[in-house]
């Protein structure tokens, strides 16, 4: 439990650190700004950096003692979720302004976001810090209706309206693991305390969970035989990020087996669901760039996966690999330069030396053990 | 004094060809399907359908003036191949859809939009579309007898349409 309580503390000192990036642009948090980020950049890289490394390394030495871990979860999660609720979600990624503009085009100037840039309301003081503002709506349809609830329960005050955002992003977060719970108890942890999980998910608010909690909850449906209804989550799924669509040959694949009357293999399902999301994952630069939240989409099937250590752990290193892709970016303030390569570097880094240790494990064990 | 004038319409001859009106740089679409065409009955349903799609003030902007520059093209490309009847039908819609324009900036200013840079836009639009319609104008006869076969003919008063369309715009100007 020494670990856990650990990343609890260092999760309380992730948020706290969240608010040295607060933005200038933002008129809402002005009393919050200190301008300690574009003065103390690398300070806080380093900082990020440890923090990142300590949640990461607390997350993999708590999973060693996963009994006594299972019967303090609820309370666990409880907490990491009130702790990373409260950071300020803009440090690491600006998609939740995006959110926010976009629902703002839909429910308050009601017009379509799909046609209408949120640039064309040149009045409007989101504009000053919202990124992509010459782009129509960049989201699926149920997700931009879905995203009318936290809009409307912010009453147009724009940190309530933040804080909304964040707060239905955590449901999502807290319906996603019962589901997960509900196919296997044995996978929830894996994903629950995965540090990238909790820092895209609850602290920067990314909207994949959403897309994952339907895909989840269709799997489950699926399972339960309530093919109509698993259907519609599916459609759900898709309308919310469109990636979820990759795993039509999975849904195909066991429907073929339902059909001729072969038992569902679900680990084989998970198995290929996580292979088709790491595809889609891998192919993401066609579109933009490998955004480090986008693992959720394979983490989460990763999770059900228990059974193999070995890609449970090498999913976990290149988690940290890809969290530390925004290291030079911190570093630096531009995203052009070495940025882009080092970035890269950064992120395959932590991935070669696990897979060289893990050579080095199954050629030279007595070595190793030596070492140790 | 030869010498003088001589020069005189040289500098004007120089001149003259580098005078020009001022032209608006709004971009007026390629023609779409033109009547006729197997495509063109579904390319009207399609738009039809797209008038919902495009909701909202600034939605329905964007939709009634590329309504309308779409048919102000069919027209000028009928006019183009004498299909007079034809092309005065495409005007007139195109007329119709500028009309919705300005009723959708007064909406959108009434629900305390920006409208600043609509504003700006369809002041360039209306100038090209008086351009286009001005170019139009000295290429079609003042008054048209249209003959259809087995069908009484009908005196079209090309001009006195197109001065209609043109006002419709200058409204704006």
């Amino acid at each position: 439990m020494m670990a856990v309580s650990v990343l609890v503390l260092t999760l309380v000192l992730f948020s706290i650190f969240t608010y040295s990036f607060v933005d200038v642009n933002v008129p809402y948090l002005e009393n919050l700004y200190t301008g300690y980020y574009s003065a103390h950049r690398i300070l806080l890289t380093s900082l990020y950096v440890i923090l990142i490394s300590v949640l990461f390394g607390c997350f993999y030495f708590s999973t060693k003692n996963v009994d006594k871990l299972k019967n303090n979860l609820k309370k666990i999660v409880i907490f990491v979720i009130l702790l990373a609720i409260i950071a300020y979600p803009a440090a690491l990624t600006f998609d939740i302004f995006n959110y926010m503009t976009t629902a703002k085009v839909l429910f308050l100037h009601q017009e379509n976001p799909y046609i209408i840039y949120p640039i064309e309301f040149i009045d409007d003081s989101y504009l000053e810090f919202t990124r992509a503002t010459n782009k129509t709506a960049l989201y699926g349809p149920f997700w931009i209706m879905l995203s009318g609830i936290p809009h409307l329960a912010g009453l147009g005050n724009f940190i309530l309206t933040l804080f909304s955002f964040k707060v239905f992003i955590a449901l999502f977060y807290i319906g996603t693991i019962y589901m997960i719970g509900k196919i296997d108890k044995n996978a929830v942890i894996f994903f629950a305390l995965n540090p990238l999980v909790i820092v895209e998910t609850l602290v920067s608010g990314h909207n994949d969970i959403v897309m994952i909690f339907f895909a989840i909850v269709s799997f489950y449906l699926f399972f339960k035989k309530r093919y109509g209804l698993s259907a519609l989550a599916f459609i759900g799924s898709i309308l919310i990020k469109f990636a979820t669509l990759f795993l039509i040959p999975v849904f195909i694949a066991m429907a073929k087996d339902n059909i001729i009357g072969k038992k569902i293999d679900k680990e084989k399902a998970f198995v290929y669901s996580a292979g088709f999301m790491f595809l889609i994952f891998l192919l993401s630069p066609l579109r933009e760039e490998l955004y480090p939240w986008y693992a959720v989409w394979f983490v989460v099937f990763t999770s059900f996966l228990y059974k193999n250590k070995f890609l449970q752990n090498l999913v976990l290193v290149f988690s940290f690999g890809l969290m530390l892709r925004y290291v030079p970016y911190m570093a630096t303030g531009t995203y052009f330069g070495f940025t882009p390569i080092v970035r890269n570097l950064l992120m395959i880094a932590p991935l070669v030396l696990f897979l060289i240790f893990s050579w080095l494990k199954i050629v030279f064990p007595r070595l190793l053990k030596l070492l140790r | 004094m030869k010498f003088s004038r001589f020069s005189l319409v040289l500098i004007l001859f120089l001149i003259l060809p580098q005078i020009s009106f001022a032209q608006s740089n709004y971009v007026l679409p390629y023609p779409s399907f033109m009547p006729g065409n197997k495509f063109y009955k579904i390319s009207l349903i399609w738009d039809e359908i797209k008038k919902y799609w495009y909701f909202g003030d600034f939605g329905q902007f964007k939709y009634n003036l590329s309504q309308s520059d779409k048919h102000l093209v069919e027209a000028r490309t009928l006019f183009d191949y004498k299909q007079y009847l034809l092309a005065l039908s495409a005007l007139e819609k195109s007329d119709m859809y500028f009309g919705r324009v300005f009723k959708v900036l007064v909406s959108a200013k009434s629900n305390n939009k920006n409208v600043f840079e609509k504003e700006i836009l369809l002041k360039e639009a209306s100038q090209k579309h008086f351009e286009e319609l001005k170019k139009i104008r000295g290429n079609v006869p003042e008054v048209f007898e249209w003959r259809p076969e087995k069908e009484s003919p009908t005196i079209l008063n090309l001009w006195e349409i197109m001065d209609d369309s043109i006002e419709i715009r200058q409204k704006i100007l």
